[in-house]
């Protein structure tokens, strides 16, 4: 009985059948891409972390302890690649006499590199000039030096006569912050800043020089074949650096560079999770919706059937078991498309054919996507279908469920918007922080409570459509009035079809309108996201090109070949308090608009507003919020600030939070005119240079062979690579675009395939009214005005839900975002097409349904 | 009659269905005001001769035409009303809405439509009914109903098929006559021998072929 119902399922209901197939299997394929996201991007995210470590481990060993029998230990480490002894000694300054004059600098650092390490840790040194062997010095302290390859420099020695080193080459130290960290020393005793003047001597000639009472430090390279998570890499690796301690018994410390970088990338995976929360889990449901949606298309025919088959003696159980028969078709089909789907998506958009990073995980999501897919549809058919079999009489099945919970439903969707309101404001005000990672905790957590906020705002808008759409229904005028120009003088009849159907219209109209807010959400999201990346990597860079004077004496940058207009930035560091900090001095008449200021840069004023404090006052001083707390400032107060051996007093006028080429914390904004005359120098520091529309790659490099390594010179373009490949950017991308693919197909499936598929349910009504006499164009009144009112209220519903939904994620997820958006950005040309294709989808329903209505066949009027 | 009077006219024209003959090559013509019945059991024929009629299918022999009608597309919402078997009224208006739609689907001025409503559904006694939903009546109401709206559109010729197949004998009785009461030519497809004997003449159709004209 149950193969002979299903063949009669697949000859005379083929469209209900293939509809729900394909509503899991999108439901389907979007968990399991997901999956695959998930799976990508903890594995990468390990993989990168580990790449981006110059050197795994330094450890300093305590004075006392034997170098030799350090590495004993260090080479039973479970994992050990390379391990090279560095020596680290202080010098009192460094001398040279170059270019007619001799140049003084404080004191330094001078470290003993062994033969091979370039080779071993082939990220720690670079070369910029000369020779990569031999003596080598910093790039700002050839600067300082005015020094050269060739050039011979003094490095001075506490206690003893200078040595002199003749320099063979001039290098960057990328990880210099690690490279000179005080081991052990927890994060706010580190360094402010690595050392300007920097010696790296051959291990034999540091030897001879500054081997008496140098440190030394073993740096050591492991195996980055790690657990695939962040986490448990992490986990792993901080578990084998505090063995090497304990099997050292006080005689070293780790510096674990390798298990920092891992921490930072286990909150990083845990924003990946809370990114599928928030754009996967969304999209999944509004999949299982759709499909339940299209199930339920059918329910009346399927009502009617169950009826005609209990007149013939049919039990529940049968009438369930046969349920449950349709619901296995669908779903299975469905399921092997959505996985096969997946597949594809999966390579295309990361690179992974697997659901998951582990062959357990894979069976957890490629499992787990196939019982939600059948769940689905259990849920659409099984259930109705096990509802209905329970009622007692045939009338009482034809009926179907009635009963009108509407009140209920509206008291629902105001609390659960009370409740998201409350929460996301309750999260606002401790600048929702969902990612706890407290410093000096080792544990990373999810504050979940702030989740509520949009969980409870989608189940509130959604309910709040659904009877917001059965309320407009309701007031038939308004409909008239709405379809009048699709229906004509049908308007009427129409309408009261429309509202006694509003329940399923109502569905409808929810299904789009979460559909469409779940794209457009996104894609607001995912721009805004873009777009902070380029305001992040014009902040970092801080103009198309800027060039930082490694001198600092000089005022101008030579003209080269397309350049536009070139802003001076005044860079001196000052003491607030024992405090060090970045003083900027800048032109407050025109930096707004040379640096490209932002609002969200400054707090208590725009950017304009701030930099009119600057100029109404000469003294005026813009500090970082960090500053205004420490210190208890209040607008007005007097600041004095040692700068350069001075005591220079200003006066604090507002908080900036974020200036180009400025660091996160702890920086100073001045007039540059002020700090000129109170330090009796117009050296500038830093120079933002705006392109006449040239590349600014190709302006860089102009400017690089011009400068040599007197200056430093960045482009915008590099550093736009360099935070385009963050962990967070790679990943969202993939994400994001698998996310906006699948929000175009559920648009399509929740307009076009929801209305074709319930027209095809109700053809028999419709070739009933074409029996009755009713032209193509009075066919298309009923048909086109229930498309009207689905795809517009679906529309601009969804429309008013994506624009709360989007400032509740990008409010957020403020965590991905550095900085944190002025105001969204909205991608019209994606929202376009999103409206294009749930227009054109429904279009080509309601076209098809017309043309098959032209000559409806006399036993379709017979059947029931 | 002459040809030029026929409401319908059926020249050797007849319908099947892959292999199956439906209906055998059949002449039949239906002048203005004549009763007919069409008379045979189940899967006879009778339906889709009527379709034929109505213009709801093609014959794949034979033609039919209208001559006193004109083409196709001049036959329904007008000239022709036809009476479904079984259930027709459509599920989401209520009952003088269903009677109301092919007045219209014509055109027909909103305060006329009213009053044909009106005058149909007391021809049927379903007054107190106008405003329910089809689910919300009885079999045998819908049928009345859809003679109501069949009667609503003062239309020339109506096609009824089975208009009393699931009728106990005095409703179905009462649908006849409102059938009867109404001056267009009409045309029932029946199995039923008490519905057949009110009608003056009668055709018996039996697999497929018209085997016999009856007049009383």
């Amino acid at each position: 009985m149950t193969a002979l119902w299903i063949k009669g399922l697949v000859s005379r209901r083929r469209t209900r059948l293939a509809g729900t197939a394909l509503g899991v299997a999108v439901c389907v394929a979007l968990l399991a891409s997901v999956g695959t996201f998930l799976s990508a991007t903890t594995g990468q995210m390990t993989k990168r972390a580990a790449a981006r470590v110059a050197v795994d481990w330094q450890l300093a060993l305590r004075p006392g302890t034997s170098a030799a029998s350090a590495l004993i230990e260090v080479r039973r480490t479970r994992g050990l690649q390379q391990v090279l002894p560095v020596g680290y000694a202080d010098t009192t300054g460094l001398g040279a006499a170059t270019g007619g004059g001799s140049q003084q600098t404080g004191p330094g650092k001078v470290l003993g590199i062994p033969a091979g390490y370039a080779r071993a840790f082939p990220g720690q040194v670079r070369t910029l000039a000369g020779r990569g062997s031999g003596v080598l010095i910093a790039q700002q302290t050839a600067a300082n030096l005015h020094a050269a390859p060739g050039d011979t420099i003094t490095i001075g020695r506490r206690g003893r006569a200078a040595a002199k080193v003749r320099v063979d080459g001039v290098v960057d130290l990328p990880a210099a912050d690690s490279l000179f960290q005080r081991v052990g020393a927890p994060v706010g005793a580190q360094p402010q800043a690595p050392p300007d003047n920097v010696v790296l001597l051959p291990a034999p000639t540091f030897a001879r020089l500054l081997g008496a009472g140098a440190q030394t430090q073993l740096h050591i390279k492991l195996s980055h074949a790690l657990p695939r998570t962040p986490g448990a890499a992490f986990t792993d690796v901080s578990g084998r650096g505090r063995n090497l301690e304990t099997r050292l018994a006080g005689g070293g410390l780790v510096g674990d560079n390798l298990g920092t970088a891992l921490d930072q990338a286990r909150e990083d995976a845990l924003y990946a999770s809370l990114l599928f929360l928030f754009l996967g889990l969304p999209g999944a449901v509004i999949a299982g919706l759709v499909t339940a949606s299209l199930a339920a298309l059918g329910g009346e025919q399927r009502r009617r059937d169950a009826a005609l088959l209990r007149t013939r003696g049919a039990t529940t159980r049968q009438l369930v078991r046969l349920a449950g028969a349709e619901a296995a078709a669908s779903g299975l089909t469905g399921v092997a498309l959505g996985l096969g789907t997946a597949l594809v998506v999966g390579q295309l958009a990361f690179g992974s054919a697997t659901f998951g990073g582990t062959t357990l995980s894979a069976v957890v999501w490629g499992a787990g996507s196939a019982l939600a897919g059948l769940a689905a549809a259990v849920a659409a058919i099984v259930v109705p279908g096990w509802r209905d079999a329970r009622s007692l009489t045939v009338a009482g099945q034809r009926r179907g469920a009635g009963r009108d919970h509407g009140r209920r439903r509206t008291a629902l969707a105001l609390l659960a918007l009370a409740g998201s309101g409350l929460v996301f404001w309750q999260a606002s005000r401790n600048g929702y922080n969902l990612v706890l990672a407290p410093e000096g905790v080792p544990q990373v957590s999810v504050n979940w409570y702030a989740l509520l906020a949009p969980a409870l705002g989608w189940l509130g808008t959604g309910l709040l459509v659904h009877e917001l759409a059965q309320a407009i229904l309701q007031r038939g005028g308004a409909v008239r009035r709405l379809i009048r120009p699709v229906a004509g003088p049908l308007s009427g009849v129409v309408a009261s079809s429309l509202r006694r159907r509003r329940g399923a219209l109502a569905a409808g109209v929810t299904l789009l309108a979460l559909t469409a807010a779940f794209g457009a959400s996104t894609a607001v999201f995912n721009s805004t996201y873009k777009a902070q990346a380029e305001v992040d990597a014009r902040l970092t860079n801080g103009a198309d090109v800027t060039v930082v004077d490694s001198s600092g004496t000089r005022t101008a940058v030579p003209r080269v070949a397309g350049m536009g207009a070139v802003e001076p930035l005044q860079h001196r560091f000052a003491y607030v308090g024992a405090d060090l900090q970045d003083l900027y001095g800048v032109r407050p008449a025109t930096i707004t608009a040379a640096g490209k200021l932002q609002n969200s840069w400054f707090a208590g004023g725009t950017a304009a507003e701030l930099m009119g404090k600057l100029a109404a006052r000469a003294d005026s001083l813009l500090v970082s919020e960090e500053t205004v707390k420490d210190f208890q400032l209040h607008p007005g107060d007097l600041l004095r600030l040692r700068l350069n051996g001075r005591t220079v007093p200003f006066h604090y006028a507002g908080v900036a939070r974020e200036f180009p080429t400025a660091p996160k914390d702890s920086f100073l904004v001045a007039n540059a005119s002020y700090i000129a005359r109170a330090t009796g120098s117009k050296a500038i520091g830093t120079f933002l240079v705006q392109t006449d529309g040239t590349a600014p790659k190709t302006v860089a490099h102009r400017l690089r062979a011009r400068l040599g390594t007197t200056a430093k010179v960045s482009d915008v373009d590099e550093q736009r690579r360099v935070i385009g490949s963050n962990l967070t950017a790679v990943e969202l991308s993939g994400l994001t675009r698998v996310e906006l693919g699948f929000a175009l197909v559920l648009a399509v499936a929740a307009s076009g395939l929801a209305l074709g598929v319930g027209f095809r349910e109700r053809r028999r009504t419709f070739v009933l009214v074409a029996a009755l006499g009713a032209r193509p164009r009075q066919l298309g009144a009923f048909v086109w005005s229930e498309s009207l009112y689905v795809t517009l209220g679906g529309i601009v519903l969804g429309a008013a839900i994506a624009a709360a939904l989007s400032l509740m994620l990008v409010k957020i997820l403020t965590g991905v975002f550095d900085p944190p958006p002025d105001v969204l950005t909205v991608p019209w040309g994606y929202l376009f097409a999103v409206v294009a294709v749930a227009g054109g989808a429904v279009g080509a329903a309601g076209s098809l349904t017309l043309r098959a209505l032209r000559r409806p066949q006399p036993e379709e009027l017979r059947a029931r | 009659m002459t040809a030029a009077d026929s409401l319908v006219r059926c020249a050797g024209a007849g319908r099947t269905f892959g292999e199956t003959v439906a209906l055998q090559p059949t002449d039949l013509e239906v002048a203005a005001g004549e009763r007919l019945a069409l008379v045979g059991p189940s899967g006879s024929g009778k339906s889709t001769l009527l379709a034929l009629m109505a213009g709801l299918d093609d014959p794949t022999v034979g033609q039919v035409s209208w001559p006193a009608i004109g083409d196709r597309r001049a036959l329904r919402p007008t000239a022709v009303a036809v009476v479904f078997q079984g259930p027709s009224l459509l599920p989401p208006l209520t009952v003088a809405e269903n009677v109301a739609l092919p007045l219209l689907l014509a055109d027909v001025a909103a305060s006329e439509v009213a009053d044909r409503v009106a005058t149909a559904l007391e021809t049927v006694g379903l007054t107190g009914e106008a405003d329910r939903l089809p689910e919300e009546i009885s079999g045998g109401q819908l049928q009345r109903a859809a003679v109501a709206r069949a009667l609503a559109t003062d239309v020339q010729l109506i096609l009824a098929d089975e208009p009393t197949g699931q009728l106990d004998s005095a409703t179905a009785a009462a649908v006849i006559d409102a059938l009867l009461s109404t001056s267009a030519a009409l045309v029932v497809a029946t199995h039923d021998p008490l519905v057949a004997d009110r009608f003056e003449r009668r055709i018996m159709i039996r697999d497929g072929r018209v085997s016999q004209a009856v007049s009383a």
